[in-house]
């Protein structure tokens, strides 16, 4: 840690930390009401627990993203944060929107609005957390007068998701002009500006941990970042597919959801090459698993998984099933669960003196684990999903019945969703086990001592 | 490539994106009040969206296909199911259900009957938004429509093989057996009567089994209860489907104060060409 101020992030990372597992828990609860019956069917339905783990998902996800800001910044811009003090004002003000939502969702206090549930007082605090940090950040780099493209590009990001957030908050009469902007914010986040953000910290982590040169790496930041709004602008057309807007959303979204994997193969491809070229240089391993895994699971889940069902002629059969929540689930972990858990790992044996650079085996245990939970998950709402698709949509066997034939794959959701959970579970124990103590160091980020890596130049 | 021109593309084909995008949502803002039918949009639809919200419906079912995976799609129901059963459904879904047998049952939902008319209104609105087609094929809550025929006695799967048209040929042409083509009315009706109705023995969807209907019409006609007025098992099933109300098989599941649940609007959708070749086909399940 080499400036006092970066400590904020700790206390941001350990929040995300715990909301996390609290996602966890909801989800497990939401996958368990699959094989029914439910006894807790007038306490917490599904509807309840399925609205907080997506709820807990976002908050949690933005939470690790405003910590993992307040770390970078200081070290690309190399100065202190504008004002600490606010940057808590902000972390306290968010968590309790947060809290407050989930206590609220039990009780049915919520839009009923798919991921946009927040109350208006709630969305409301949500804009002014985001004004607050967004102010923060850019006062810090303001005075520094030093602005990487880098942090640009997490900048821009943060900042267009906080714009993007806006038509959520206006009321429609129309269910399909109220659909029609819900995906302004939700698509337009998480297969764009988010996108932008990931990509951002994925620079930071791969000139960190390689040593790779920063002007390549930026460049072909510029690249990726033009291919996702290439095919994530228009790409939003393939949520546009059968509710009620003109049919020549179809086409287009076929074809921009074709590009989409593009820009992902690319980002894959310069994670992968940033680590050949200069070898596994950082002494913080496991860091860089977490980097690469994000890149690599980021291709395969938002990839691969979603141009599955994105062709028009595909998704008529498709749509609305649990083909939705296989892609669903492997894309978000991998592009943001699993680039926010690698910002903290690079992070946290700065702010935690004790712990070992290279990581721990309970870290690479806690890796490895979520990596095959996630993946059984996956393909658990995978085969799920066919078997749906086929019964109910191609032969036309009623809803209920469908589920039915499909239980067993619902028993392979909960085995691998518990496994992952234990992956989790010791990422989050890991996280606690040392307690944080912040001290700022002047020496050199390890990345810059000699004899610790190759022959790559020193950005 | 340097990283000033890499910026360019990034920005520009940004701009070129965002541009077309915006272009395209003007088209549709153009576009949404014909296909959605907005001058439909009473006061009663936006209650009933209001109230769809407010019981956070979509966090269990799809609407248009979205929303959570738990529950079956609702983009049709309006037209597979009549406003009445809709309404009872609402009232107390576990009279409809069986967690035991499906092991997954909707909540009774805290609403008054005026949520649950608008709340139904609302979703009649959403069936007839133009939605490019979708579904291709009715998404059914349970039931099938599949093996009907492999459902029929032995004797009666002959038959309608028998003065069925060949495959790739022309259905409905005069010279057709009606018990045939009333099979095909079976399952093209709008809305099918196979989405309510099977045709297996103790299989009660939203509408009782129709297996065996030909004696049980015989046994209806003859008793002292029934106070309609045909005389024979194809009048009766003539006005059962004209007019569902005219006899009430008992079951809150199927009709509340006298009125039956089925959709009254056969008798206004079908010919009675139709109607007639399907009370020929039900006859033939005694």
């Amino acid at each position: 840690m080499r400036y006092k101020s970066q400590s904020v992030a700790y206390w941001y990372f350990a929040v995300a930390m715990v909301l996390f597992g609290l996602q966890l828990v909801f989800g497990l609860l939401s996958a368990a009401k699959y094989l029914g019956p439910d006894p807790l069917l007038y306490i917490l339905p599904f509807d309840v627990t399925k609205v907080i783990h997506t709820n807990l998902l976002i908050v949690w996800v933005l939470t690790g993203f405003m910590g993992a800001t307040y770390w970078m910044v200081p070290d690309e811009s190399r100065i202190e944060l504008h004002s600490v003090k606010l940057a808590y004002i902000q972390l306290i003000l968010w968590t309790l929107m947060g809290v407050t939502a989930v206590i609220g969702y039990v009780f049915r206090f919520g839009t009923g609005n798919k991921l946009l549930e927040q109350p208006l007082p709630h969305k409301i605090v949500i804009v002014i957390c985001m004004l607050l940090f967004l102010y923060n950040i850019g006062m810090t780099i303001w005075k520094s007068r030093r602005f990487t493209t880098t942090e640009g590009i997490l900048v821009l990001g943060l900042g267009l998701a906080a714009v993007l957030y806006l038509p959520a908050l206006l009321h429609y009469e129309n269910y399909t002009v109220s659909i029609f902007y819900r995906w302004w914010t939700i698509h337009l986040w998480v297969e764009g500006v988010w996108e932008m953000i990931q990509g951002g910290f994925l620079a930071y982590l791969l000139i960190r941990l390689s040593g790779a040169d920063r002007e390549v790496m930026e460049k072909w930041l510029y690249v990726i970042v033009g291919l996702v709004f290439i095919a994530g602008i228009l790409g939003t057309a393939h949520h546009y597919y059968w509710v009620g807007v003109p049919s020549y959303w179809l086409p287009i979204g076929g074809m921009f959801s074709a590009l989409e994997p593009v820009a992902l193969i690319g980002m894959a491809i310069y994670a992968y090459s940033a680590m050949r070229r200069s070898g596994l240089a950082h002494p913080n391993t496991l860091a860089l698993h977490w980097t690469i895994g994000s890149a690599v699971f980021t291709l395969f889940g938002a990839g691969l998984l979603g141009l599955a069902h994105t062709f028009p002629d595909v998704n008529k059969w498709t749509h609305g099933t649990l083909i939705t929540a296989m892609h669903g689930h492997a894309a978000f972990y991998g592009a943001y669960a699993m680039i926010v858990l690698a910002m903290i790992t690079f992070a946290l044996p700065a702010m935690t003196p004790g712990r070992s650079e290279r990581g721990s085996s309970i870290g690479y245990w806690a890796f490895w684990l979520q990596l095959a939970g996630m993946f059984g998950m996956t393909l658990s709402f995978a085969t799920a999903g066919i078997g749906q698709v086929y019964l109910e949509r191609i032969l036309g066997l009623g809803y209920l019945d469908a589920q039915l034939k499909i239980q067993v794959h619902f028993l392979m959701l909960l085995a691998t969703a518990s496994l992952f959970s234990v992956g989790v579970g010791l990422f989050i124990y890991d996280f606690f086990r040392y307690a944080p103590r912040f001290e700022v160091s002047n020496e050199k980020d390890p990345v810059l001592q000699p004899g610790l890596r190759g022959a790559a130049s020193v950005s | 490539m340097n990283k000033r021109q890499a910026r360019l593309f990034a920005f520009g084909s940004t701009g070129v994106a965002a541009l077309a995008f915006l272009v395209l949502t003007i088209d549709s803002h153009r576009q949404f009040p014909k296909l959605t039918n907005a001058q439909n949009i009473t006061p009663a639809v936006t209650h009933g969206k209001d109230v769809w919200h407010k019981n956070n419906c979509i966090n269990c079912h799809t609407l248009f296909g979205e929303g959570a995976y738990y529950a079956p799609d609702l983009t049709k129901i309006a037209q597979q199911r009549g406003s009445q059963y809709l309404q009872a459904y609402l009232r107390d879904p576990s009279k409809f259900y069986d967690e035991q047998r499906h092991r997954r049952l909707m909540p009774k939902q805290d609403m008054t009957e005026t949520e649950i008319a608008d709340l139904v209104t609302f979703l009649d609105w959403i069936s007839k938004v133009d939605n490019q087609g979708w579904p291709p094929r009715p998404i059914l809550v349970t039931g099938a429509s599949i093996a009907v025929t492999g459902n029929l006695p032995s004797d009666q799967v002959a038959a309608v093989a028998k003065s069925a048209h060949p495959p790739g040929t022309a259905a409905g042409t005069a010279d057709k057996n009606p018990v045939a083509l009333g099979e095909v009315v079976f399952r093209t009706a709008s809305p099918a009567c196979n989405a309510c109705h099977s045709l297996t023995p103790g299989a009660n969807m939203a509408g009782p089994s129709l297996a065996g209907v030909g004696t049980r019409a015989q046994q209806v006609v003859a008793s002292s209860d029934y106070k309609g007025k045909s005389k024979d098992i194809q009048g009766y099933i003539r006005e059962s489907i004209v007019d569902p109300s005219a006899y009430i098989v008992p079951g809150a599941m199927y009709s509340a104060n006298g009125v039956s649940f089925m959709p009254n609007t056969f008798g206004k959708d079908l010919s009675s060409e139709q109607v007639a070749q399907l009370a020929e086909y039900l006859a033939t399940f005694k």
